[in-house]
């Protein structure tokens, strides 16, 4: 896979206070906040069909299944995070078109979601929504 | 002090309250945004982050916290004076206060102790459809949760598909999606906006 530069922000799953409370530890049963993980939106057809990134114009997006391994690298600060599939995610189709940027460097559409501990390596949470680059990891 | 030492050692000996806020000073700033910046030994991926916590504060002694995570684990996390601190903004160690949940990253030292190095206290990340607009906040809808939103003036921001965040709201709407970054009220189905990501 071609690396892709998008969207990043952060998702919390597994056991949880709060708001997150009620979520479960996701579409592949593993997922926790305090573990280096993320959720893709083409883990299945099933989760491309709720995902829909082509709706985006993002085409060819690879089909990666649970535990796949991608790098996650902030645009902002060049940090890099690498982490497993844990679930099915973001909902890319919601928030075609958006940007974030820091500066100069913005990145378009949702592609990734981090967990918080992930997220936290290159990034502050209170950030949200961060331009970044995926590759595999 | 040497202005050479990491980020790591500074937090370790701050800990240990060999150092404190003059530290911190000499290196630099240590706001949210750039606290994260600590070297560390990360876990491979999928694997559990012994540097980070979270979970729901049950107890404080001075700027000890003890925190019980979710999944029953407890925690010990220390606050110095080199913490960066985030409830619904950049505030001080003291605003941590028993029933808040929070997300920690720091160092872990030998003794179990989080030596932490950014904490944001009831911070929440939700994908949202707004369902109601008023004067003070705004409900959603959060996969079939329903949440109250408080708008804090001078604090509250909105960003519209990427422009810069602006304090102005009326370009929000009843009906479309959202990401909201805010601060949770323990106990409660209410959250203070601090910034709503959405489309115009």
């Amino acid at each position: 896979m071609a690396g892709i530069n998008a969207e990043a922000s952060w998702f919390c799953c597994g056991n949880a206070w709060g708001p997150c409370g009620s979520t479960g530890h996701g579409a592949c049963g593993t997922c926790n906040s305090g573990n280096f993980q993320h959720a893709w939106p083409n883990t299945s057809d099933a989760c491309y069909a709720i995902t829909h990134p082509d709706t985006c114009g993002i085409t060819g997006m690879t089909r990666r299944t649970c535990g796949f391994k991608h790098a996650t690298t902030n645009r902002c600060n060049g940090k890099r995070v690498v982490t497993s599939i844990a679930d099915c995610g973001p909902q890319t189709d919601l928030f075609c078109g958006e940007r974030a940027c820091c500066g100069g460097t913005c990145a378009s559409n949702r592609v990734i979601d981090l967990t918080p501990a992930a997220f936290s390596t290159i990034a502050s949470l209170s950030a949200g929504l961060i331009p970044a680059s995926i590759d595999v990891g | 002090m040497s202005t050479t030492m990491d980020r790591r050692s500074l937090l370790s000996r701050a800990a240990l309250g060999a150092t404190g806020l003059v530290a911190a000073t000499a290196m630099g700033s240590l706001a949210p945004e750039t606290a994260f910046a600590a070297a560390a030994q990360y876990p491979d991926a999928g694997q559990p982050d012994p540097n980070f916590a979270e979970g729901l504060i049950t107890g404080r002694n001075q700027d000890l916290l003890q925190v019980k995570g979710s999944d029953g684990r407890m925690h010990r996390i220390q606050l110095t004076g080199v913490t960066s601190v985030w409830k619904l903004r950049p505030t001080t160690i003291d605003q941590a206060r028993i029933g808040d949940g929070l997300y920690a990253r720091g160092v872990k030292l030998p003794d179990g102790i989080l030596a932490a190095e950014a904490v944001w206290i009831n911070i929440v990340n939700l994908t949202v459809s707004i369902t109601s607009i008023a004067r003070s906040g705004m409900g959603f809808d959060h996969h079939g949760q329903k949440i109250v939103g408080h708008v804090q003036p001078a604090t509250t921001a909105a960003v519209y598909n990427g422009t810069p965040a602006v304090s102005d709201m009326s370009m929000v709407k009843v009906g479309r999606h959202a990401q909201v970054i805010g601060a949770w009220r323990p106990g409660t189905n209410e959250i203070d906006i601090a910034t709503i990501y959405t489309s115009n």
